[in-house]
């Protein structure tokens, strides 16, 4: 048979322990009292709101009523601009157009002590109030989610009320046609007043022209543009310099003033912090007794090939746990629930088995008086088979998972949009475990199991699970 | 005749570490009837109890609140409140005990399929905490849900298993095809159905609500039973090219899964290791949610085992002697 290198043994088992370090404990440094993570590890990870705790809630028109998709997604935008304004990062949210619904997750908040459920869902949820407003004094302003700062609590002239979202008939955005000829393309924000609106807004640009006029929700300020003259037609633009993005943004958030029906909560549900704290614990403490155990086990049944076994599991872990922590920077961060912890498990245990099925060749093959050589030879060859073909079904079932509940949701045609959710997390984990299984369980432990074979001290049959020499 | 010829020359090749292999074919009827036992047991108790279905599935609210036990507390009073609360709802309780923080833990249940309002919910929790201030109740838990948002969840999970079992017997055909790959395929099937049976009919028994975790440990065991039953197969495959073609399929089999046995013996004992460990440790935190996880996980791993050498592998090998006899 090839023989491997000796020194590839060390080298590889020695990468893999040093890479599943990193991935596992992540890398940061200190620049002053801001932590800076140049890798993310094990902490980092995003965990689902049903293992952290946190609020998780749909809501619904009110009285059935039947909204646009413009519509939902300006309704969703007010959602978006409370959750990024009080600073909670790792919000989920989406809007089904079929059922006419919008789905809200997110954890709770460290210094959020009280969690008051029934409170934050009907603050999320209440109608919004837009208002136009002179000038653009504020008194707080705090980093938001997306790092961008927020402008909220208006103070002096700002006080007072000029006019309310319910005069707003649109907003859309757009590109300015005279600029994007230039081809320069400036994004813009349409806005449309109804009738009475567009006296209002009339007077008002009259009263402020060549001055501030900021539009606010809530008590939050959107935007702050300076009138550039008085529109009378009930139409007006507004410009700066907006990306595509933040246009359609600012124009989804001006729509929700004029939005005709409110948000009813049509389902809702809360962990308690302190519930999800002992979940993680307990999760914690179960991975790293079951992995020693696992670890021992394999080391008495199989000695050495249950050595190299122990290492590729590590490192099957290590590709696992980087590939939901964002470790690699192509892939983002991944929302880790209780599914997804079922995909874990199972992926162990076929990079268990993978390892098993190894082993139990080569102590066959020994049996049948084949010399050590051989016997590794035969062993690995015969069983890579059954390995291969136990994996592409598992991955099989994985992508489809993925595709119907992820964000292809190839079935939406059938069930609608909202039917994503936790069991995506099942298929993620799932496909990364096994593809990190073929990695390590497959690929390097066969090559880390080689090159030890050539070590003089390991050339007796009893190291690799075999009766002892002589017999 | 012939059959008889080839074993005994062949004889040698049947043995498996100098005996003969353990005959999984012949003590088909033991396995079958102890599978349909349970299965019938689950559809007795079925009938019975009928089959409860979680609130994410049905729609409906509830309320978990945890406190410190004090002498003169009295449950009655505490249900008489929230009754009188939502008159309307049923409202069901269960208590148990947390052990590690050393606090009680109260679950309420409402019964109508519609979600309580935030309102409700915040005047319950208002009168109880003032009701009983010794008590520091505290809402650690709670879900409301619509019924139609969870009907569609069931019925995609569902579909989505569809999908994922014609495409495996398909991959199976094309792999197993020196063995009769489409009927591997099917009888690969009749084991997940088993597994799935298995873990519903457990669900059913122990009265535990059907939801979401159960849809993730039927979609695990899928998998895990799935490999199983690949991993008999590919051995079945190697044993009929080493014996030889003409050898009885009953034979090849029992020794393919003598030598695989042992294989997954060890592979379920440490999968189930780990999962016994997560539910032991879910127990000393009392932590429902991942209890009710573990414990079907761990009777569909036992199942997923022994699905794929006693009932999927035994089952197969009738059909292809049935087949043998129709060419003759």
């Amino acid at each position: 048979m090839k023989r491997i290198p000796k020194p590839v043994f060390f080298i590889v088992a020695i990468l893999i322990l040093a890479f599943s370090f990193t991935a596992v404990f992540g890398v940061s440094y200190y620049v002053g009292d801001n932590k800076e993570t140049s890798l993310k590890g094990i902490f980092d990870i995003r965990w689902g709101t049903d293992i952290r705790g946190g609020v998780e809630a749909t809501f619904e028109p009110a009285d059935g009523y039947n909204a646009t998709d413009t519509q939902l997604d300006s309704a969703k935008a007010i959602i978006e601009t409370r959750m990024v304004s009080s600073g909670i990062t790792d919000y989920e949210l989406y809007a089904d157009y079929n059922t006419d619904r919008i789905i809200v997750r997110y954890p709770w908040k460290n210094d959020d002590k009280k969690h008051d459920v029934e409170a934050a869902i009907e603050e999320i949820s209440s109608t919004a109030q837009l208002t136009f407003r002179p000038g653009n004094s504020y008194s707080e302003t705090t980093i938001g989610s997306d790092g961008k700062p927020v402008y909220s609590k208006p103070t002096g002239d700002t006080e007072t009320v000029l006019m309310d979202g319910s005069y707003v008939k649109s907003a859309k955005a757009g590109v300015d046609q005279e600029a994007s000829s230039s081809n320069n393309s400036q994004y813009l924000v349409y806005l449309e007043f109804n009738d009475e609106g567009a006296k209002k807004f009339a007077d008002i640009t009259e009263k402020y022209n060549g001055k501030i006029v900021s539009i606010w929700m809530d008590d939050i300020m959107l935007s702050a543009p300076t009138i550039q003259a008085v529109i009378t037609g009930g139409k007006a633009q507004i410009t700066g310099n907006f990306t595509a993005s933040e246009a359609t943004a600012l124009a989804n958030k001006i729509q929700a003033g004029a939005l005709p029906f409110k948000l009813e909560t049509s389902s809702f549900g809360s962990v308690s912090a302190s519930l999800g704290e002992n979940s993680l614990s307990a999760m914690g403490l179960a991975g790293i007794i079951a992995f020693i155990l696992i670890g021992i086990f394999m080391i008495v049944m199989y000695r050495l090939p249950g050595v190299v076994a122990v290492i590729a599991l590590i490192g099957q872990m290590g590709i696992t746990i980087a590939a939901i922590s964002g470790y690699f920077p192509a892939f983002n961060s991944f929302t880790m629930t209780l599914p997804g912890i079922a995909g874990l498990i199972l992926s162990i245990g076929m990079g268990v088995d993978a390892n098993v099925i190894t082993s139990e060749r080569i102590i066959e093959e020994m049996r049948s008086g084949r010399t050590l050589d051989g016997a590794l030879d035969r062993g690995t060859k015969s069983s890579l088979s059954a390995i291969i073909d136990g994996n592409m079904t598992i991955v099989i079932v994985a992508i489809i998972l993925l595709l119907v509940f992820g964000p292809t949701n190839i079935l939406s045609w059938i069930f609608g949009q909202s039917t994503t959710g936790t069991i995506y997390s099942f298929g993620y984990t799932l496909l990364v475990g096994v593809i990190s299984n073929f990695i390590m369980g497959v690929g390097l432990s066969r090559v880390m199991l080689r090159a030890v074979a050539g070590f003089k001290f390991a050339r007796h049959k009893w190291l690799f699970g075999g009766v002892k020499d002589g017999k | 005749m012939a059959n008889n010829f080839v074993r005994m020359t062949e004889e040698e090749k049947l043995l498996v570490k100098g005996k003969p292999a353990k005959d999984f074919v012949g003590h088909r009827k033991i396995f079958f009837i102890l599978s349909l036992a349970i299965i019938g047991i689950g559809l007795i108790c079925n009938f019975i109890f009928g089959t409860t279905l979680d609130i994410q599935f049905t729609g409906g609210s509830m309320i978990k609140y945890s406190y410190t036990e004090t002498k003169d507390f009295k449950l009655d009073e505490l249900k008489s409140l929230v009754q009188k609360a939502t008159p309307d709802d049923v409202v069901t309780f269960s208590d148990s005990k947390d052990m590690v923080n050393d606090k009680n833990v109260l679950t309420v249940q409402f019964s109508g399929t519609n979600t309580i309002t935030t309102k409700l919910q915040k005047s319950i929790t208002k009168q109880i905490q003032e009701k009983f201030p010794d008590n520091k109740f505290v809402l650690e838990q709670n879900s409301s849900v619509d019924a139609t948002m969870g009907f569609s969840f069931l019925l995609k999970c569902l579909f989505a298993v569809a999908i994922a079992a014609v495409l495996m017997v398909l991959y199976v055909t094309i792999r197993f095809k020196k063995i009769g790959g489409f009927s591997a395929g099917v009888f690969g099937l009749v084991a997940l159905f088993h597994d799935i049976a298995i873990i519903y009919f457990f669900y059913v028994i122990f009265r535990m609500p059907i939801d979401s975790s159960f849809m993730a440990v039927a979609l695990m065991i899928l998998g895990y039973s799935l490999n199983d039953t690949v991993v008999v197969y590919d051995r079945v495959r190697e044993e009929r090219k080493r014996i030889g073609y003409k050898a009885d399929i009953k034979d090849v089999f029992n020794v393919a899964a003598t030598k695989v046995m042992r294989r997954t013996i060890i592979t379920s004992i440490t999968t189930i290791t780990a999962v016994v460990i997560v539910y032991v440790l879910a127990f000393i935190y009392n932590l429902d949610s991942v209890k009710a996880f573990a414990l079907p996980m761990i009777i569909g791993l036992v199942s997923g085992c022994y699905s794929s050498l006693c009932i999927a592998g035994p089952l197969w090998v009738m059909w292809k002697k049935r087949d043998k006899k129709s060419d003759k």
